[in-house]
């Protein structure tokens, strides 16, 4: 199946958000709602209250056949064959040369079947990667990135919602089914994916359904999250959020040029089996220069992407990835690589934002604990 | 639809001016803060500064991006509005009410736009 082609790709519920006065922006070619009532604010939702993301620009590909447990193996340096059954992980497809291509979750829905969420900018690369690398294993690989919606329902209260909606809470990096009216032709029968899953470092599900269902569950969420203060919260919200929790992201604070060691998510490796770049991450293993930090500035200053970082004695340490204010700490703060001699947290730093050193320090990737 | 009043002057760079004995009061206008979403910080020039039109008067953050203010006259910055340095964010709430900097003229050559002319600029 092909991706659909076309710019902007638009999701099942554009209609929905315009309704809404969302405004609207692309992204990596998907228009998608950037903020419904501000950004700050619909932050603050979600670390309060409630927030409902529409996310159905993330893929959906589903790899299945006798041979699926080996060749998931072998395309992870994590021991994916390994989950339980309705389990789920994260982790990162890594080049011959150890980089990381795209960063994942990926489910074992059965000892055969392996369901995986590229990054929306890399869904053509990961199925085309995974194509190249089949070679003789007996799996199918298809991608339902096309007919599958994702909403995630996140923050203090998101369970409180789902409740009200009868659905199962899943425990963490868990699925659980809820079965509804239409047949998923992810899962090839009349349930949806309730999964414990998420990009804002709070409680919450990601629903996985069908696109025919998508607006209803939508609209439905709508209405009960308001009796907890909730909102629909666009993109703009969704990265500050996951900023100030460290979480990367694909394309931008990785792309293909740095391996999981340095960008501190190295918990994915298991040197236990045979996996695509395993020689190459061995000898970068012991061969890394940068890591990946998070970095909180004393004023209102924004690093952006590419600024540099200065150590207390001025020598140039490394460069900013991602950056905003943190709704909560009331700062900037960002996220960027320095160079691993002058990585200790609480050491002062300078980032260079236009013309002015301004003071910061340095502090684990989860900026806010 | 971004609200435009019709008594002040506007640039293609979504700034308004209007000019009161030889002093012009800058601000950006409502467009300007609505593509810009939530400001959070704006890095004032000095008081003395001189400025020359279309030439960088400021620097607003907003969560989203950094955004250059060029100055819409030539002239020397004669105040600006300290009600923004602990919350800029008052420019979003009322991007007329709130301006951001007054400069003293130092000649009258500028260009602008009336308010129907800027309207069908930002295409409303």
């Amino acid at each position: 199946m092909e991706v659909k082609k076309g710019i902007p790709y638009k999701t099942e519920l554009n209609n929905d958000h315009k309704k809404l006065n969302a405004k609207m922006i692309d992204f990596h070619g998907w228009e998608m709602p950037l903020e419904y009532s501000g950004i700050i604010y619909e932050h603050m939702a979600v670390r309060k209250h409630v927030g409902i993301f529409d996310v159905s620009h993330m893929g959906d590909i589903i790899i299945s056949g006798n041979d699926a447990d080996k060749f998931v193996d072998y395309m992870f340096p994590s021991k994916v064959s390994a989950l339980n059954i309705n389990e789920c992980l994260y982790t990162s497809f890594l080049d011959n040369k150890a980089n990381m291509i795209d960063d994942t979750i990926i489910y074992k829905l059965n000892k055969k079947k392996f369901f995986l969420i590229p990054n929306a900018s890399t869904i053509d690369k990961i199925y085309n990667w995974l194509l190249e690398n089949k070679n003789n294993y007996d799996v199918d690989i298809n991608n339902y990135s096309n007919n599958i919606s994702h909403i995630a329902v996140q923050g203090p209260d998101a369970y409180n919602v789902l409740n009200d909606m009868n659905i199962e809470i899943p425990e963490n990096f868990k699925v659980i089914y809820h079965k509804i009216n239409y047949n998923n032709v992810l899962t090839g029968n009349n349930n949806i994916m309730v999964s414990g899953t998420g990009y804002t470092g709070e409680n919450g599900v990601e629903l996985i359904i069908p696109n025919d269902i998508a607006s209803e569950i939508w609209n439905e969420l709508l209405s009960k999250i308001k009796k907890y203060n909730g909102l629909p919260c666009g993109l703009g919200a969704r990265d500050t959020l996951r900023i100030e929790k460290g979480m990367l992201l694909s394309g931008q604070d990785f792309k293909e040029d740095k391996n999981p060691y340095e960008a501190s998510i190295s918990f994915i490796i298991n040197y236990d089996h045979n996996f695509i770049g395993k020689d190459k991450l061995l000898v970068a293993k012991e061969n890394y220069n940068n890591i990946f930090r998070g970095f909180i500035l004393e004023n209102r200053n924004i690093p952006r992407n590419g600024f540099e970082i200065y150590s207390s004695k001025n020598d140039l340490i490394g460069k900013i990835t991602s950056g905003s204010l943190s709704p909560i700490l009331n700062c900037g703060i960002g996220l960027g690589y320095i160079n691993k001699k002058y990585n200790k947290i609480n050491d002062i730093i300078y980032i260079k934002i236009r013309n002015n050193l301004v003071k910061g320090r340095i502090t684990r990737p989860k900026i806010l604990k | 639809m971004s609200i435009i009043p019709e008594n002040l002057n506007y640039t293609k760079s979504h700034e308004w001016f209007i000019i009161k004995d030889n002093v012009a009061t800058i601000g950006i206008t409502d467009f300007a803060q609505n593509q810009l979403t939530d400001i959070v910080y704006i890095d004032m020039p000095k008081i003395g500064d001189t400025k020359k039109i279309k030439g960088i008067l400021l620097t607003i953050e907003s969560v989203k991006s950094a955004e250059d203010v060029y100055s819409p006259v030539n002239g020397k910055v004669v105040e600006i509005n300290n009600d923004l340095n602990e919350k800029p964010e008052l420019v979003n709430s009322d991007p007329y009410k709130y301006w951001l900097v007054k400069i003293e003229l130092s000649d009258n050559n500028f260009e602008s736009m009336d308010y129907k002319k800027y309207k069908e600029y930002i295409g409303e």
